[in-house]
């Protein structure tokens, strides 16, 4: 630590720490413009200059680090002229329109102007003249006059995510940021910079002109869209959600969203929307549609008697709602058929899940058929952010495609995904064989046949053994990998984590409030449906056919029942199925609280009201509780931090299993020439539809290898093929992916095209030459 | 994109212990050869040198040498710096503008000529100093002026 | 005015840019003694004693900058600075273009003595057959074995390229040039680390002007001894001195340091044009403050040149008479720093635009009594607030031109005119 005096104010910080670092933590401001902790110093604003007692100039507390028995002075009249100057200059070329620039109001030119603006322009030249709102892409705007080319973007963009997307064009006073030949800036990340222009250079293209400081309102929320669930703020104006914007954690977060987090806000708005409710057919109002299902369910419970209604929860509900289904399933309906909706088998208990701090530490990620720049990815970014500062990081993929990429580079053992388990056990077996837990778990899989060399295998081994600090990300896709994980716990001296990237978003809030989580569950659950003992389906934000993989046997269930409720926010593929459809309220209109895949709570604030017929779930159950003659509720209110230690779940090994088990021997592939089909998020499919982001929605989801693209004459950017399927043609879009191996057709876990779900027993591509829209 | 150039990038990569310092380098000879960098060639080069389109044109945008824009095939640069002007340089660029039909930054419509500023080009002994295609010519005069527009195009050194 | 020469040996001897001639004449032979009789600390040491200044502008002593690089086993390099593009300096190209070879003999040596298995010529862009000549040189220093693998069966290995910039005068400077030698913006870096930690790729780096590493061979062969006989004792030694402007003979001078600056306007460049006086110099390059007639005895020494209020610079010297408008001379200096400032920094960006646009329309007599404080107060706000020193070196010829000819500058405003016309000089149809 090194101690030195900052006006006056003793301060100690860890060697390295820059002057304005230091001063911040004595909560002393310092002007910045060019820098940001996340991107390190760069020195080019000059806005930060203070004065440090032996030096002969102003020094850029920036980029001057601190040293012991240094004595600095923020204030002062030559550092107020320095800072005075700077800004003076920053001015002349700024166009001075803040009346109707979106940043007016929470702008640091504006901020500091006002502190140590001149009070008269002196600058009578003429200004140069730039571009003003040029599209970055679909979301981002660029105004260029109003840049103080404080960099902050373009390192982002290129430093920090890898994506060089943003330049920096001309030199000197000529110099402006750009994308390459006015091209779109395709990155995930790309509305980042909109919250790191310190000025209003860059802006929010659907914000834009929609808000001023003084008639919106901001919440403090979590990003609904994928399980890592970024801490942002919510803008709204009258009910109405109009931006996202990310919100940095002290130490914790930098406050990244990803495009689809930070765009993809108005899914409330989608035309879509489920806004009425609606029974057998007719449009009723919400007292009537409560009224009929209340019925349907005395009716079932009197006929087949408690446990005949099943209750799957899906969706981005919060914890407390879960809980109130759970209390109304148990305590009205009598039933403990629960379960809730999974698009993959796997399960973490929570002694083996991991935190971001993991990421901080880590040296060596597996990915386990996870691609987190498309399933989450914010954990790519905190990832780029270890590989820039820890560069020896080592990324291994481990799944039916390649999973490591150009930004975050590393190893990939492409195998099919049943064996992904068993790439591992083999590896342990060659690393450790006379280990007995390593003997057990490969027990039935040593001879499986892999395509991967031993040597290969046996230094994924070592490596897995011997890295310092494991972190592991799983799609949950192979159940199996469960047994890895905790051999992998006893096996290693290290910290061992994992990271489940699947979903629902709010899985463990579910497991919390008491729902099953299980894919077991609620396999069990729909079998039981299909077999006549549970006799009504009570869906809350389920849609089965979307997203459960055994779609025969989601089908089955649903055709077998009585009665299907379904609660949602947009009309579900089970709707066929449905007997009564119901408006809910979504994520933004109700406050409560999310565990995201790290098992860290937080609280969701509602920034505006439920549209139209919609209620929130606990009106639901209040109200069906009360056409029950009971009246739980209100006094009855659940605090999930009660039993947690700070924000996060606690981890008791105690009370889970923590022995691993033999691996299953996965049966062996039929025929390795037919076509498979393997599936993975896509970032912007992922979750509900959204209008602003449907331009960069690309209608060619699918995947295939190159050659194949090739053989079937894809153009670069897509085509459509015709799937032969075991049910049936099917015209999908695809292109070429370098990732996906060969007879192989990559399609998004779930998404906004019907045909997703319905892709089984792939044949066959066809080349489709003209199609004019789907 | 030209076949040779691939075997120039791999010749310029050679050259370094890293394969970016062979940026220059290969724009030079590349707009040696096709008189300026459209931007077809600022792709061709980033594929050729595993860069990203967005760095080459970056890199390349803040040189003055590289031209971005077509120039005439013969590029004129009068040396507009303190040691030439007090030798008559803005003179021989206003008679040159006239000589040509263009203003300074223009290409005649012929493309033969683009006539360009300079800054001091470290040749203030033989002022006024221009360059035709980076060749100098020194002392330059109105009599130099016809020659220097259409000699061989040596240097002409004092 | 007969006289020695050491680095500008072309000038007696013709053809010393070609091989054979400059063997005939003594070349390589210093490069034989360094390797055969002494040991690169030897070397280090001599160099250090003879007191040799950077030539590229700072006046760094170059022993010492050899010694700073780490012991630490990683690849070193030497950069050869042959960007010249300072106004008013012409020395190094006269160098690469005439005696090249001299150059790479000192590069050779220089490498042998930092431990340099690689070095580099960053030659400006702008200079085609100077970089044509350097590319024919090194390609004949490989033929004859004095460069590539074992020269000389001395066990000493380098390799030697030549990189030429693209017009960009900021690559001047060493961090600036370092970035663009890797492929990217001539942006300089952050200091520390400096060049001799982690410069190019990385690597220990030691980056020497042209000229400086051309004295190194001529020290080898004569001894610091003799090299510290000329010049004083914080200034010993040899300079080039470029002297243009308004005088009879404009041309390289290479002279002992500390020749007064009348010997080097008056004897050597021939004095002033018929019937006109001696109004500035300007005496190391457009970044240093200008100096007024009566400093014309000062010696052209690092020290007195800084005592009597500028610097020696690159010892470009840039002559002004009586028939140059001041404010129009800054005004074209200044512009060139806006020109060539490459955007990184906010002062030196913004400030060299405005002083320009207010310059212009000083020189136009379009300018207000309040003009002339803007300018002192914008220089004020730029200097010793950049990044890099190119903003402050923006402001050496305007705040002493203020200071020296202020009433130059009111006339301007008053006469709503510049008094000379708004022509610095017009030479060509006389
Ligand atoms: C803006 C700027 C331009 C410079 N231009 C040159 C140049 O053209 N040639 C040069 O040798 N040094 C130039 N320098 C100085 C170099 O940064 C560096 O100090 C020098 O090359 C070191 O060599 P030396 O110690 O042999 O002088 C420049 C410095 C600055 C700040
Ligand atoms: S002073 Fe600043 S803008 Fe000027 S050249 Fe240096 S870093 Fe670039
Ligand atoms: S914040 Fe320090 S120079 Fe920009």
């Amino acid at each position: 630590m090194i101690r030195l005096t900052i006006d006056d104010q003793e301060v100690s910080v860890p060697e390295g720490t820059t002057i304005v670092d230091a001063a911040a933590k004595l909560g002393i401001d310092v002007p910045i413009y060019c820098y940001h902790q996340s991107l390190g110093p760069l020195g080019a604003c000059r806005m930060c200059l203070v004065q440090v007692e032996k030096m002969p100039k102003l020094a850029t507390g920036c980029t001057t680090a601190v040293s012991e028995g240094m004595v600095v002075h923020t204030q002062g009249p030559e550092v107020e002229k320095g800072r005075k100057g700077v800004l003076e200059f920053l001015l002349i070329n700024h166009p001075l329109d803040c009346p109707v620039c979106d940043k007016g109001g929470e702008c640091y030119l504006q901020d500091y102007a006002f502190e140590y603006g001149p009070a008269k322009g002196r600058f009578q030249e003429p200004k140069i003249q730039k571009v003003k709102d040029g599209p970055i892409n679909e979301f981002v705007l660029i105004d260029q006059e109003r840049c103080v080319l404080c960099q902050r973007c373009v390192r982002f963009m290129s430093e920090y995510v890898g994506e060089e997307q943003l330049l920096l064009e001309g030199r000197g006073v000529e110099t402006v940021v750009t994308t390459v030949e006015h091209e779109p800036a395709t990155s995930q990340f790309t509305g980042n910079v909109i919250d790191l222009c310190p000025v209003g250079a860059l802006l929010s293209a659907p914000y834009n002109h929609k808000g001023r400081p003084w008639n919106i309102d901001r919440q403090t929320t979590i990003c609904p869209h994928c399980p890592v669930g970024c801490p942002s703020k919510m803008t709204t104006r009258e009910s109405h959600i109009i931006r996202m914007e990310g919100r940095p954690v002290p130490d914790r977060d930098w406050g990244w969203l990803c495009d689809r987090g930070r765009f993809g806000y108005d899914f409330g708005y989608h035309p879509l929307r489920v806004l009425d409710s609606t029974v057998q057919g007719k449009s009723l109002s919400s007292a009537q549609a409560m009224r009929d299902t209340a019925q349907w369910m005395k009716e079932t419970i009197r006929e087949h008697g408690f446990g005949s209604i099943g209750v799957v929860m899906g969706g981005h509900f919060t914890a407390e709602e879960a809980y109130w289904i759970k209390k109304f399933a148990e305590e009205v309906v009598h039933t403990s058929e629960m379960a809730t909706l999974r698009n993959v088998p796997g399960y973490l208990p929570i002694s083996l899940n991991g935190t971001f701090e993991d990421i901080d530490q880590t040296d060596t990620v597996v990915f386990v058929g996870v691609d987190p720049y498309e399933a989450v990815p914010v954990v790519h970014l905190k990832l780029r952010d270890r590989i820039r500062h820890f560069p020896g990081l080592r990324v291994i993929g481990v799944g039916p495609r390649k999973l490591t990429s150009g930004t975050l580079p590393g190893i990939d053992y492409q195998v099919l995904g049943e064996d992904e388990a068993v790439v591992f056990a083999q590896a342990l077996l060659l690393a450790k064989g006379d280990d007995p837990t390593v003997q057990m778990l490969g027990r039935n899989v040593a001879d499986y046949p892999l395509p991967v060399d031993s040597e290969t295998l046996k230094t994924l081994g070592e490596t897995l053994l011997n890295a310092t600090h494991l972190t592991m990300l799983w799609d949950g896709e192979n159940p199996e990998m469960e047994q890895i994980f905790k051999a992998l716990t006893i096996l290693r001296q290290g910290r061992t984590a994992v990271l489940p990237s699947f979903g629902p978003v709010n899985w463990r809030g579910y497991e919390k409030a008491g729902i099953p989580v299980r894919y077991e569950d609620l396999r069990n659950l729909l079998m039981k449906a299909r077999n006549g003992d549970i006799r009504m389906l009570v869906l809350w934000g389920a849609d089965l056919l979307r997203d459960f993989p055994d779609r025969d046997l989601a089908r089955e269930a649903l055709e077998a029942v009585d009665y299907v409720v379904s609660a949602q926010i947009r009309p579900p593929l089970d709707l066929p199925y449905t007997d009564a459809l119901l408006p809910v309220a979504a994520w933004g209109e109700v406050e409560g609280s999310y565990v995201n895949m790290e098992g860290r709570v937080a609280v969701a604030a509602a920034g505006v009201q439920p549209p139209a017929q919609s209620r929130p779930t606990k009106t639901y159950m209040v109200g069906w509780a009360r056409l029950f003659q009971q009246t739980f509720g209100v006094e009855a209110e659940w605090d999930l931090f009660e039993d947690i230690e700070g924000d996060l779940i606690p981890r008791n090994a105690d009370e889970e299993d923590m022995t691993p088990q033999p691996l299953k021997r996965p049966d062996p592939v039929e025929d390795p020439t037919q076509w498979r089909v393997i599936r993975g998020e896509l970032v912007l499919e992922n979750g509900i539809p959204s209008e602003i982001l449907e331009p960069r929605i690309s209608l060619f989801v699918g995947r295939i290898h190159p050659d194949e693209a090739q053989a079937l004459h894809i153009p670069a950017e897509g085509g459509y093929v015709d799937v032969e399927t075991s049910s049936g043609t099917i015209t999908i879009g695809v292109r070429a992916d370098e990732s996906i191996p060969e007879r192989t057709l990559w399609v998004p876990r779930s998404g906004h095209y019907e045909w997703i779900a319905s892709l089984n027993g792939v044949k066959q591509l066809k080349r489709r030459e003209e199609v004019k829209s789907l | 994109m030209k076949p040779e150039w691939s075997q120039w990038a791999q010749e310029a990569k050679k050259q370094f212990p890293e394969a970016n310092s062979s940026l220059l380098p290969l724009l030079h000879r590349i707009q040696d050869a096709e008189g300026w960098l459209s931007d077809e060639t600022i792709h061709d080069v980033a594929s050729l040198l595993g860069l990203t389109p967005q760095y080459v044109e970056s890199v390349a945008s803040f040189y003055s040498l590289f031209y971005r824009q077509t120039v005439g095939k013969n590029v004129i640069h009068v040396c507009v710096g303190l040691s030439c002007a007090l030798a008559g340089s803005d003179h021989v660029m206003e008679e040159l503008e006239h000589k040509l039909g263009i203003r300074e930054g223009q290409t005649t419509p012929d493309g033969e000529y683009t006539l360009l500023e300079a800054e001091c080009l470290a040749a203030c002994d033989l002022a006024p100093v221009v360059q035709r295609n980076l060749r100098f010519r020194g002392r330059v005069d109105a009599t130099k002026l016809d020659a220097l527009l259409t000699d061989d195009g040596k240097e002409v050194n004092s | 005015m007969s006289q020695q020469y050491y680095l500008l040996r072309n000038r007696e001897v013709p053809n010393i840019d070609e091989m054979p001639v400059y063997l005939a004449h003594g070349g390589y032979q210093a490069l034989r003694k360094a390797l055969n009789d002494f040991k690169p600390e030897e070397l280090v040491d001599m160099v250090k004693k003879s007191g040799l200044r950077g030539r590229g502008g700072a006046g760094f002593p170059t022993g010492m900058k050899w010694g700073f690089l780490p012991n630490d086993g990683r690849k070193r390099y030497l950069v050869v600075n042959s960007d010249e593009a300072e106004p008013g300096t012409f020395k190094d190209r006269e160098i690469i273009e005439h005696n090249p070879h001299q150059l790479i003999e000192g590069i050779i040596i220089s490498s042998y003595a930092t431990k340099a298995r690689e070095a580099f010529i960053y030659c400006r862009g702008e200079f085609l057959f100077g970089s044509e000549q350097l590319k024919r040189a090194v390609r004949e220093a490989y033929e004859q074995g004095f460069l590539g693998e074992n020269i000389l069966g001395s066990g000493f290995s380098l390799d030697l390229e030549v990189y030429r910039g693209a017009g960009a005068y900021i690559c001047g400077e060493e961090s600036a040039l370092l970035e663009s030698l890797e492929g990217k913006r001539g942006n300089p870096r952050l200091k520390p680390p400096f060049p001799a930690v982690a410069g190019l790729y990385g690597g220990p780096t030691v980056i020497n002007n042209v000229e400086t590493i051309a004295n190194v061979p001529v020290i080898v062969t004569k001894g610091a001894d003799w090299y510290t006989s000329m010049g004083t004792a914080k200034s010993p030694g040899l300079k080039i001195f470029s002297v243009s402007g308004r005088v009879q003979r404009p041309g390289n001078y290479e002279i002992p340091l500390a020749t007064p600056l009348r010997t080097l306007i008056e004897d050597y460049a021939g004095g002033m044009l018929p019937g006109r006086q001696l109004k500035a110099v300007i005496p190391g390059g457009s970044s240093v403050p200008l100096m007024t007639p009566d400093k014309l005895d000062t010696p052209l020494d690092y020290e007195s040149i800084l005592q009597a209020g500028s610097m020696l610079g690159s010892g470009g010297c840039i002559v002004l008479d009586d028939h140059v408008c001041i404010v129009g001379a800054t005004a074209r200096l200044v512009r060139f720093y806006r020109e060539e400032s490459c955007g990184k920094c906010t002062p030196c960006r913004e400030g060299t635009y405005w002083m320009t646009d207010v310059l212009d329309r000083l020189e136009h007599g379009l300018g207000t009594p309040e003009d002339l404080d803007t300018l002192a107060d914008v220089a004020d706000n730029i200097g010793g607030k950049c990044f890099c020193p190119l903003g402050d070196a923006s402001l050496g010829v305007l705040v002493s031109a203020l200071k020296y000819f202020r009433e130059e500058f009111e006339a301007h405003v008053a006469q709503h005119a510049c008094p000379m016309g708004e022509r610095l000089y017009d030479t060509i149809n006389n």
